[in-house]
Order: structure tokens, then sequence, then C-alpha cells
């Protein structure tokens, strides 16, 4: 084979989830009425921003050769402190800072505290008392939702300060600034994992920690650190959530962590760990949403979107099986 | 101001209670199996049940089914077993409960439903407003909204509704689009926000403002997904009233969106009539006393009692929440508990 067509073909394998998605765009704007045109493309990067973020953190574990159930709660709970501190209807106390502008950077600041502690928990369990992920996060996938309820009283918050909701409701070039924001998150943390020293040991200590150990990586410290950094990325996530519904309910988030586990899973992130990037797990978010959209758009009973998703998670990991064949075959 | 009244109201439901806590040791305990604390409606439910049954001498323990029907089965086999003097229900699932409620009544546990209604088996008093029936209120409402608006009852209306394996929601809808059914003019978009999820309803609204720009109004199942649909359409450049928003179950979040001229009308669950009403008439279910049909005053509210087969059921009439009256007290929402006690039903 020669180096141009075996270039080719790890390019084509590498980023068979992009072409998947672009297939099924084509196939959408053919198919469904009124699905072609340029605020629905801008609708489906917008309402992807909250799995999204919650998906890089939840991603990021995952290649660090664990799991995260709890990103959704932890991005529950983010959404409800910052509704109850900002939101001036139902629960929320209206706190009001001067300058007014400082309210957006404060409550995004504390919501990414929320997050960090939760996932610092997360770790703690797992990496010094050396408990399974799956049980750790499990139990605070639990008992998060549980607070979420617990500090609410189940009421909701509701009105954010206009100096806050102005995320929600500006755009930049037609596209929505939370869309902007998805797509900044994505490249600054595919740029993290492939260009730094610490994706990296990521990438390693998930393919083989003892191996890291013996090279001298602090692999207890990358794996804590994943931790940290998915509890906080799934905090900004809430923050997110809470503008974009003006406030916060206890059920908010409700389903996410499915929606965010499908997108690493269709963006070709191995649950084994140390293998997979951060742009094909956009890709994936991307190509779910567009698939909600689409049932939105044709009016199709919900629980066909359940019934397609499902059917893509596995189709993915079957393509995933396959294209590692087919590597070893052809490369 | 509304969080001051929201205070108060807790204080007083909060300070009846207390009153009332040496009555409510006499009679014994009832069970309260909530469905959900997960939103506005069963959360205030509880509040109000528990000190209503305080005032005419009950202790309640209240039980919480997170939405799941094996947990509530499993909860009424446990509570079966302690023996109470009744158990209050809102089921999650309308039918599942049914082998429960009828090993609670052979054990000799009567069982009152509130809320939301079974008709499958035989209970012992049962206190709704009628889920059906906010549909049917919402449908007069849209109707009359559409007429001002388009001069005839004809137009383009968004329905949203709640997670769709959930039995109040489809119920809603049935109501609604019976009474819609003679008007051909309207064409109904029905979409469900999955697991009664905010941005569901908000993403639902995006798309289809962008799909279908000539929405006349968007009907959601319940006020906090009002609040996410707002959200969108504020998002979309829309000002209060550019859209029609018609909301049910009347949550103090769908009051507020009233005050703010965002939405026209909130079909209103008269919570504190309905949990009132299992106050009033908890002797004579305890006592297996019969309970005779007719017209009842529930908190001000002419409501009738019939004898169906499946035993006593009192309906409660909802309303209709407006700019006119979005302020009075009789409405949950509001959070203003009332203030006369309950008197048992003689």
């Amino acid at each position: 084979m020669t180096p141009a067509r075996r270039a080719t073909i790890e390019f084509l394998l590498d980023n068979l989830v992009w072409l998947m998605l672009i297939v099924v765009l084509i196939v959408f704007s053919l198919a469904v009425p009124r699905f072609f045109q340029f605020g629905i493309f801008a609708n489906i990067v917008e309402q992807s921003t909250f799995v999204g973020v919650m998906a890089i953190g939840l991603a990021i574990v995952i290649i660090s050769g664990n799991l995260d159930l709890s990103v959704e709660s932890t991005a529950a709970l983010s959404a409800m402190v910052t509704g109850l501190l900002f939101a001036t209807q139902g629960i929320g106390l209206g706190l009001t800072l001067e300058p007014s502008w400082l309210m957006l950077p404060v409550s995004l600041l504390l919501a990414m505290i929320v997050g960090a502690i939760i996932g610092f928990i997360n770790g703690f369990f797992v990496v010094r008392v050396g408990m399974a992920a799956f049980i750790v996060t499990l139990a605070s996938f639990i008992w998060v939702r549980g607070l979420v309820v617990a500090v609410s009283g189940g009421r909701s918050a509701q009105s954010l300060a206009p100096s806050i909701r102005i995320i929600g409701t500006a755009d930049i070039l037609g596209i929505p600034l939370l869309a902007w924001i998805s797509i900044g998150f994505f490249v600054l943390f595919s740029v993290l994992m492939a260009k730094t020293p610490f994706g990296r040991y990521v990438t390693l200590v998930g393919g083989n920690r003892e191996a890291t150990y013996r090279a001298g990586i602090d692999s207890d410290r990358i794996l804590w650190a994943s931790f940290i950094i998915a509890g906080l990325l799934a905090g900004v996530a809430g923050w997110l959530l809470a503008i974009r519904t003006s406030g916060a309910t206890a059920n908010l988030g409700a389903g996410m962590l499915f929606n965010a586990f499908a997108a690493v899973v269709i963006g070709g992130i191995s649950l084994k760990g140390g293998i997979g990037k951060l742009p094909g797990v956009y890709a994936g978010v991307l190509l779910l949403y567009s698939i909600h959209t689409a049932i939105n758009l044709m009016g199709l009973p919900a629980h066909y979107t359940q019934m397609i998703l499902g059917g893509l998670v596995l189709a993915a990991v079957l393509l995933d099986t396959l294209k590692l064949r087919l590597r070893e075959r052809l490369l | 101001m509304r969080r001051i009244v929201s205070t108060l109201a807790g204080a007083a439901l909060a300070g009846a209670a207390f009153m009332s806590s040496a009555l409510a040791q006499e009679k014994g305990t009832i069970y309260y199996m909530v469905p959900t604390l997960l939103d506005e409606f069963q959360t205030e439910s509880v509040n109000a049940i528990e000190s209503f049954l305080a005032q005419v001498g009950y202790e309640t323990v209240t039980l919480n089914a997170d939405n799941k029907t094996d947990v509530q089965q499993s909860q009424m086999n446990d509570t079966i077993l302690l023996d109470p003097e009744a158990i209050v229900i809102a089921p999650v699932d309308f039918n599942a409960l049914t082998p429960s409620i009828e090993r609670a009544r052979e054990a000799g546990v009567p069982v009152m439903i509130f809320d939301r209604q079974i008709t499958s088996t035989k209970v012992d008093f049962t206190s709704v407003a009628g889920t059906v029936e906010i549909g049917h209120i919402a449908a007069r409402e849209i109707q009359r909204l559409l007429e001002e608006k388009n001069g005839s009852v004809s137009g383009k209306v968004l329905q949203v509704l709640g997670d769709p394996g959930d039995p109040y929601t489809l119920d809603i809808q049935q109501g609604f689009e019976e009474r819609m059914a003679d008007h051909a003019d309207v064409e109904i978009i029905s979409l469900p926000a999955m697991q009664w999820e905010a941005s569901n309803a908000g993403s639902i609204v995006a798309d289809q403002l962008l799909a279908n720009p000539d929405i006349d109004l968007i009907f959601v199942h319940a006020a906090h997904l009002a609040v996410a649909a707002v959200a969108s359409l504020e998002a979309a450049g829309k000002k209060p009233g550019d859209l029609l928003l018609v909301s049910s179950n009347g949550a103090p979040v769908g009051l507020d969106l009233i005050r703010q001229g965002w939405e026209q009308v909130e079909v209103e669950q008269p919570l504190y009539a309905q949990a009132a009403a299992i106050a009033m008439f908890a002797d004579k279910v305890v006592n297996g006393e019969e309970i005779a049909p007719g017209t009842y005053d529930v908190l001000g509210l002419e409501s009738e009692l019939t004898i169906e087969e499946w035993g006593p059921n009192l309906k409660i009439p909802g309303a209709a929440i407006t700019s006119e009256n979005v302020d009075e007290p009789r409405f949950w929402g509001n959070l203003t508990p009332p203030s006369d006690p309950i008197k048992p039903v003689e």
C-alpha cells in the first residue's frame, strides 16, 4: 500500500464520525421539510452546548481509564446554585453585585467551584481510597441529585439577571453565543489533550497505568485531575443550562448523562480507556442533536428518539470494532 | 415581595402544623405517597396535606417514590404492614398501583386517591381536579385567545407535553385535543419534553419557531416548561405578547410569567382544595362511614361528589388564571394557604 493511500484510509477511519454527521445532515436536509436552513443548524450547535461541555469532561475521565456517572447531577447542582443565588423569582435569592457585569464571572466561578468540589470528592474515593469509579460516581449521581432536591425543596428558581442572561440571548455572526462557547471549549480541550503533556499523560494512563507509573508519571495525580476537570466542566454545563432556561428546576438536566455517554461512544472514545480524540466527541454530540432536531421537526413521537439513539450507539460501537479490524488488516 | 409572601406562607403552614401537633397525635398516622419531589405542585402538596391532616387530628408520614412505579409499589406494601389509619396516594402510574391498592384494602387499610385518578379498582375516596378536565379548560381558553387574535378559532398551536410515559400529560392532551377536534382550522403540533426536563421544552420551542414561524400559541403542560419556552422566545428576539402562551398546573413560576406579560393563561389545579378535601373526608374514610353524594364547599369551591364504580369521587373545579385574577390568594401558586381551619365533614 502506498503511503498516500495509507494516509487517506487512516484519515477516513479517524474521522468516520464526521463523515456520518455530514451524511446524516445531507439526508435530513433532503428528507425533512424545513430542516435545511441556517437557523436550524445554529439551533443544533446551540442545543448541543450543554451535553457537549459535559461530554468533554466525561471523555477525559474515560480516556484516563475510568467512568464518571455523576456529571449530570453535578451540572444540576451547579445550575441550582446559580439559580438560587442569582434568579429573582421562585426560590431565587436575587443576589446582585455592582457593577452588574460582575455577576457573570462570579456566577461562573461559583458553578465551576461546585463542580470541581464534586470532582475532587469523586477523585478522592477513586484514587486515594481505591474504590471503583463506577460505584463512587454512581453514588455521587444519586446523592448530588438528592442535594439539588434538598437545597431547592423541589421548587424552582427563575428569571436570572439580564447581565447573566445575555449569554443565552446574544449571538455573534448570527450564531448563538452559547454555540460559540461550546465550540471554544472543544477547541481548548482538544488542544489540551493533543498538544500538552497533561493530555498525553491522560491517554497513557488510560492505556496502561502500570507502564506510566514505571515511567515516572504520577498517574494518581493525573486521574484525580481528570475527575476534577470533569466536575468543573459539568459545573460549566450546569451554569450554561441555567442561563438557557433562565433558572433551575430540581429535574434540570435529567437524561443528559445518557446523551453524554452516547456522544462519547459515538465519537470513538474507547470505554476501555487510552483511545479517543475530543473532536470526534463533538461530532458525536452534533450527530445526536441533529437527530433530536430532525425528530422535533418531523413531529415523530419522542419514543423514536430513544430507539434511534440506542440503535446509533450500537452502530457506533460496531463501527468502532470494524474500524479497528480494518486498521489492523490494512495499515 | 413575593419571597416575603412565600416565606410567610411557609411559616403559616408550619405554624398551623405546629399548633395542631398535639391534635395530630390523637387519631393516628396516615401515609402520603407522593410521586416525586421534583416539581412544585407535588412539593407544595406535601406541605398542604401534612398541615391539613394535622388540623383534623392525624399525623402524616410522606414517602417519595421518585417517579418510579416499583418504588411506590414497595412503599405501599411496606406501609400496609405498619397498619396505618389510611393511605393517601398520588400514583406514579395510574393503573400499575391497582394490585397494591387492593392489597391495602384487603388488609383493612383504606386508600384515598389524591390528584391522579385511578378508576380500575375500588378506592375509599378520590379528590381530583381531573387531568382530562384541565385539558378541557385549556382548550376553552385557547379557543378564546385564538378568536381574539385571529377573529376566529383558527391558527397554529404548538403543544409541548411532558414526558410521554406519564399518563398525567397524556390525559391533558386527550382532554385538550377532544375539545379542539371541532375546530378544523386549528393545526396542533404536539411534541413531548422528555422527562419533563425544561431545556428539552426550550429546544422544541426554538426548533419550531424556525420550522413553523407562523405559530400563534404555545401550550405547555407545566409551568416550569413555560419558563424554558419563554427563554427560547427571548433568545429568538420575541417580546411579551408576540406569541400567546398557555400553561397548566398553576405553579408560582407560571403566575410570575403572567405578571411579566409572557403568559396569558395558566390552568390551575386547585391544590389546596384537593388537599383540604382529603382532610375533610379523612374521618369518614378511616371510620368506614358512608360518604353521601352531593355538592360540598371545599375552600369556597363548589365541588361535586359522586359515587362512581371506583368509589366516592370528589371533583374540584380547576380555574383559568389570567392577568385579571392572578393575585387572588385562592390560587396555590401564590403560596397563601387558607387561614380558616379545615373542618371534617359531619
